[in-house]
């Protein structure tokens, strides 16, 4: 009778190396075959007849949609309208979103009464408030910038605020045991260490930001590539509506770039 | 005992057979709930489609683009709903012909208004003489609000291109801008206009049927469809007639003081608009649109809304009028150009 306490020993045997995989990493090459591939399918489908052109125009009538746009001159003067918008709103946004963020992660009366208002008024969609926008801001620049800063202002309290809290209380106690001031702890520990976590929140700003230009260029906006998707849609011109889409995409593309080299310079202490 | 059997079995084929002949023909119809579709939901409460032997299904959209599309995607088979520079791109690359007229902007007959700010009026927007350099509210570019701009400034000689037209996707945005001074005009439809101008919030400069008579809405349906199925579109457009002409002659003859009377007929058929279009009676009466009671076409104002277009950018140029109009469902169709 074996004891039950005792696991039986096992016989000795070779074990397989069980290691490897769950590692993925990134290969260039694949990123453009993929690409390729799926580009090529997709100009195949409707130059085949698969798929009609009304319903999704072809890569190359898109190309040429685009390079039209270029040859005009008429894609860089949407580019620097949109641009202009995005930029400011984004900044303004952020700027405001850190030090409420930043407040709210210090502060038990900030915490407790901007928890609340952060949940109630994030998730409204802007587009149901336009006709007040335009009472309260006009249809000038005012309201697009406001459309696109307070999208940015929300994600960036969440970002900041989750950063903030997520500092290890434990080296803020040391930083006051060896007598650092308020402001000393906040400049010296809380903010480097929330930095991470308020750098991946500008990524979704970032994000929010090109998704809101759309619906802040719905309102008498001449120029943008909102507004040009939005009329493109309106006249079923298919091939400039995802030209523009296309345009948002490697705007979207390059602002992540952006935040990469940002991410490494800012974060080089660790 | 064998031939009673065989009798009851040819009883029952002969049934089955009458059974099939009766069945109506399914037909799926895209339309806006607004009165300017009016003769459909006639034509569906009084039972024409019926008659004609077709089981008709009204689908309800909110903006006119997608009944276009959706037409194209074989969604519905008929649409009815107004022309925008959208629907000649789409119709232009042979995915849809017009077939039938549905409303139209037309001398007397109140459909959509031109308004002025009060602080605009003052300062001296007071008629189309003044609408030089005017912003003016639309709600989108291509849209039927355009074009009507477009013919204004042709008939009142002004350069469209020096007017701010501000595209604010909503009438209730273009409402709140004008309210706001952000513009200083708009054109809008007389259900809202009309409560607008009581209220002292707007002034009236005039009605786009009285400057510029325009065929403003039709029905149309896919080449295929027609081809295909072209009873289906005969029933329809027959159908479509005999309510128009009930509509016409409820609302639209007009009495001896310049405005149009009411028929006979008039109460129960605002009673069918209220009920189909959730507005009040009330409410309806006053922006009745216009609605040819033969559903036949300012052929030559389909033709001039596609260069006008292209004159503007706004649709393709190789789009041709001739080839989006199919003029064989209705006779009798106005202005054909050679």
């Amino acid at each position: 009778m074996s004891d039950p306490g005792v696991p039986p020993s096992p016989a000795r045997r070779t074990v397989p190396f069980r290691g490897g995989g769950f590692a993925p990493q990134s290969r260039s090459w694949i990123s453009w075959a993929t690409l390729v591939v799926v580009l090529g399918a997709w100009q195949g489908a409707v130059s085949g007849g698969l798929v009609s052109p009304i319903f999704l125009p072809s890569p190359w009538t898109i190309l040429l949609a685009l390079k039209s746009l270029i040859v005009s001159g008429e894609l860089w003067r949407h580019l620097a309208a949109s641009l202009s918008r995005i930029g400011l709103g984004w900044a303004l946004g952020t700027m405001a979103g850190i030090v409420v963020g930043v407040m709210m992660g210090l502060f038990t009366s900030f915490r407790s009464g901007g928890i609340p208002m952060v949940s109630a008024l994030y998730p409204i969609p802007k587009i149901a408030l336009l006709p007040l926008f335009i009472l309260w801001f006009g249809i000038g620049e005012t309201p697009k910038i406001v459309t696109i800063g307070f999208g940015v202002f929300f994600a960036t309290v969440i970002a900041t605020f989750t950063g903030v809290d997520g500092v290890p209380r434990s080296l803020i106690r040391m930083g006051q045991s060896f007598g650092m001031p308020m402001f000393g702890i906040v400049r010296k520990i809380l903010l480097p260490g929330a930095l991470p976590g308020i750098l991946a929140g500008f990524r979704i700003s970032a994000s929010t930001a090109l998704l809101l230009v759309v619906s802040a260029e719905m309102v008498g906006a001449q120029l943008g590539i909102g507004s040009f998707v939005l009329s493109a849609g309106n006249l079923m011109q298919t091939d400039q509506l995802l030209a523009g889409v296309a345009v948002l995409s490697v705007l979207g593309l390059m602002i992540g770039l952006l935040l990469s080299r940002l991410e490494k310079w800012l974060l080089r202490w660790r | 005992m064998k031939a009673r059997w065989w009798a009851a079995c040819a009883a029952v084929v002969a049934l089955l057979a009458a059974g099939h002949a009766q069945a109506a023909d399914k037909i799926k119809i895209g339309v806006l709930k607004l009165v300017s579709s009016g003769p459909i939901f006639i034509a569906q409460e009084k039972g024409y489609f019926a008659a004609e032997g077709l089981d008709a299904e009204l689908v309800y959209f909110e903006a006119a683009q997608p009944i276009s599309v959706a037409a194209v995607s074989g969604d519905i088979d008929v649409g009815i709903t107004g022309l925008t520079a959208g629907f000649y791109n789409l119709a232009g690359k042979g995915a849809l012909k017009i077939v039938a007229a549905q409303s139209r902007e037309e001398k007397g007959y109140h459909l959509n208004a031109y308004l002025a700010s009060p602080a605009a009026y003052e300062a001296g927007l007071k008629s189309f003489k003044d609408f030089r350099g005017k912003s003016v509210a639309i709600t989108q570019t291509g849209s039927t609000f355009h074009y009507s701009l477009g013919l204004l400034a042709e008939k009142y000689k002004f350069p469209l291109s020096e007017n701010r037209l501000v595209a604010l996707q909503s009438l209730p945005n273009m409402v709140s801008a004008l309210k706001g001074n952000q513009v200083e005009a708009l054109v809008i439809p007389a259900t809202i206009a009309v409560p607008m101008i009581e209220r002292g919030e707007a002034k009236l400069l005039g009605w786009v049927g009285d400057e510029t008579p325009w065929q403003l809405g039709a029905s149309f349906a896919t080449p295929k469809t027609i081809a295909e199925r072209r009873t289906l579109v005969t029933r329809y457009v027959s159908a479509y007639r005999k309510a128009a002409k009930d509509f016409y002659e409820a609302f639209l003859q007009m009495g001896p003081d310049g405005n149009p009377k009411n028929g006979p007929e008039a109460g129960a058929l605002l009673a069918i608009l209220s009920k189909f279009t959730g507005q009040t009676a009330e409410n309806i009466r006053p922006g009745i649109p216009f609605v040819d009671p033969e559903a036949r076409l300012l052929v030559d104002d389909i033709y001039h809304q596609v260069e006008w277009y292209q004159s503007q950018g706004l649709v393709d140029k190789a789009v041709e009028a001739k080839a989006i109009v199919d003029l064989s469902f209705v006779s009798g169709h106005f202005n054909v150009p050679k």
